[in-house]
């Protein structure tokens, strides 16, 4: 029988194990959830709620191009969410368009939970109640991407001559009070997508109507956007999860009163204790390689 | 402890749990929920399309553009212009649909050999708009834009730290640029180059590691949030 070290046996651990260690690593801190201090970013997400908290309340205006779906909704639904919640507050109004037929059901329930935060925060004498129509609209489905970004450029109402429901856009309070009709009369351009659709506003839109870009985009994808972060073509941007939970930091500290559910929030503790755990079995899978290596030249 | 009564946080509840049983081992109820997604997805995404972009691009206008035929002539229903006298493709009541219809129509000539050529036409619109659209937009946003950050200006010499930092994108860039420059051998002073140059492929592989990692745990954490809080209201 080959007698085999602790090293060898470790290097072979059944993939099983580890994840039944992960699970638990991040279950526990969802059931028992305990606060870590967070530090928000400056460059990412401090700078986007600035440039939005700094739009002229009366006439700002903010498209969203709401592109995510269910399989990144953890880390890009809270952003969408927190988005909203921070125009609302600031009676800033919303558009939100989508790209992808599949964000188009997430979309809405975003708008729709949002409203009924504030109309039930209102009901209670806290706040003011946000209307559909006036205060946001949903103008839905129009592919394929490029059309809808080259054309709110030109004319909203000739991509767009309906809303999601119908209803004749050029007849909405919002659209005739705001006199809404292409980018420029919009403040900025806040594109949530798992791919790289901010890139693709920032070529297009801001390259040739002069409009403001942010994203809000997964983790995986962050690496890519850092050089247009950089070169000042996004104005702040919101990193998974963890940007979405500092989004979601900065409304509270601005809006106590906000008692909306924080999402992206409820998975950070689970978040950090996982990482740890990674990073203590990505050393241990070090000292195991070294050891075993060592091991075998010792020819035991 | 208060478990979800709703019917469909059940349905879920339990396709997530059966999705998340192919950690252990692939099983059957694995395999149905991936089935039952890829079919509820493609039914969901042929649906949406259907009553978001074929009925009101082309169903809607046609039918409008017949109604038009009937009361104002067939000139009428082709020509439709908007506010500024230019043709309007997009209003209602327009026969120019069929045009596009047309060109769109010749992918399914792709299943028919002897005029399978046709398919040609549209590809080539396709791809003629789209690069023509895009080599200027991607130029100017993603190469002419990257290279004046890149570059070093006097802003940059307003502070220590942004002197540093700017520094280091400078040479970072440039050592990168050269790794990839294969018409010379790295040799002499180009070697210590490509080598920060390497280095600095091996970070932005670590940061890119380290980003997938958090977003794949960030997903897993929605699934079991959705599990404790929303399913098994184990968590307030």
């Amino acid at each position: 029988m080959e007698n085999k070290t602790i090293w060898t046996r470790m290097m072979n651990i059944d993939r099983r194990i580890i994840y039944v260690i992960v699970a638990i690593v991040m279950i526990l801190p969802i059931i028992f959830p305990f606060n870590l201090p967070m530090r928000v970013s400056k460059r990412t997400t401090q700078a986007l709620f600035d440039a939005i908290d700094n739009f002229p309340s009366e006439n700002g205006v903010f498209l969203i191009s709401a592109d995510l779906s269910p399989q990144d909704q953890p880390e890009l639904y809270p952003m969408l969410v927190s988005w909203i919640r921070h125009c609302f507050h600031r009676d800033i109004k919303v558009l939100v368009m989508c790209l992808y037929p599949t964000s188009l059901g997430l979309a809405e329930q975003a708008l729709n939970q949002v409203a009924t935060e504030f109309n039930n925060r209102a009901s209670t004498g806290i706040g003011r109640r946000v209307v559909y129509g006036e205060d946001f609209v949903f103008l839905g489905y129009k592919p394929p991407p490029i059309v809808p970004i080259l054309g709110l450029g030109e004319n909203i109402y000739e991509v767009y001559p309906r809303d999601f429901y119908g209803n004749d856009l050029r007849t909405l309070p919002m659209m005739v009070s705001k006199r809404i009709k292409s980018y420029r009369d919009m403040d900025m351009i806040g594109s949530i997508a798992a791919n790289s659709l901010p890139i693709t506003y920032v070529a297009y839109a801001q390259a040739r109507f002069g409009i403001r870009v942010t994203g809000g985009v997964t983790a995986v994808s962050v690496a890519d956007f850092y050089p247009y972060l950089d070169s000042g073509q996004l104005t702040g941007m919101l990193e998974g999860m963890k940007g979405a939970a500092e989004y979601e930091q900065l409304i509270v500290e601005k809006f106590p009163e906000d008692n909306g559910r924080r999402m992206a929030t409820e998975g950070m503790s689970a978040q950090s204790s996982t990482h740890i755990a990674i990073i203590l079995m990505i050393l241990l899978g070090n000292v195991c390689y070294f050891m075993q290596r060592r091991h075998e030249k010792r020819g035991i | 402890m208060h478990i979800a009564t709703d019917f469909w946080t059940w349905v879920a509840a339990l396709l997530t749990l059966a999705i998340l049983s192919f950690l252990w081992d692939d099983n059957s109820f694995y395999r149905a929920a991936e089935h039952l997604y890829i079919g509820v997805a493609n039914g969901y995404s042929i649906t949406l399309i259907w009553y978001n972009v074929v009925v009101p691009n082309m169903i809607d206008p046609l039918r409008g553009a017949a109604h038009v035929v009937s009361e104002q002539g067939f000139a009428a229903a082709f020509f439709t212009f908007n506010e500024h006298n230019v043709l309007n493709p997009y209003h209602d009541n327009n026969f120019f649909i069929i045009i596009p219809m047309m060109v769109g129509a010749l992918y399914v000539t792709r299943f028919i050999p002897s005029i399978s050529w046709m398919i040609r036409i549209p590809i080539g619109i396709t791809m003629g708009y789209y690069t023509a659209i895009s080599i200027p937009a991607s130029f100017k946003a993603s190469i002419v834009r990257q290279l004046e950050a890149s570059i070093l200006s006097r802003s940059d010499f307003d502070s220590a730290w942004v002197l540093v930092y700017g520094l280091l994108i400078f040479v970072t860039t440039v050592a990168t640029l050269i790794y990839f420059f294969f018409s010379a051998e790295h040799k002499g002073v180009l070697r210590p180059i490509s080598n920060i140059g390497i280095l600095t492929v091996m970070v932005g592989f670590g940061a890119s590691f380290g980003l997938t990692v958090m977003a794949r745990i960030s997903l897993a954490i929605g699934r079991f949030i959705f599990i404790f809080k929303d399913w098994l209201g184990m968590v307030q």
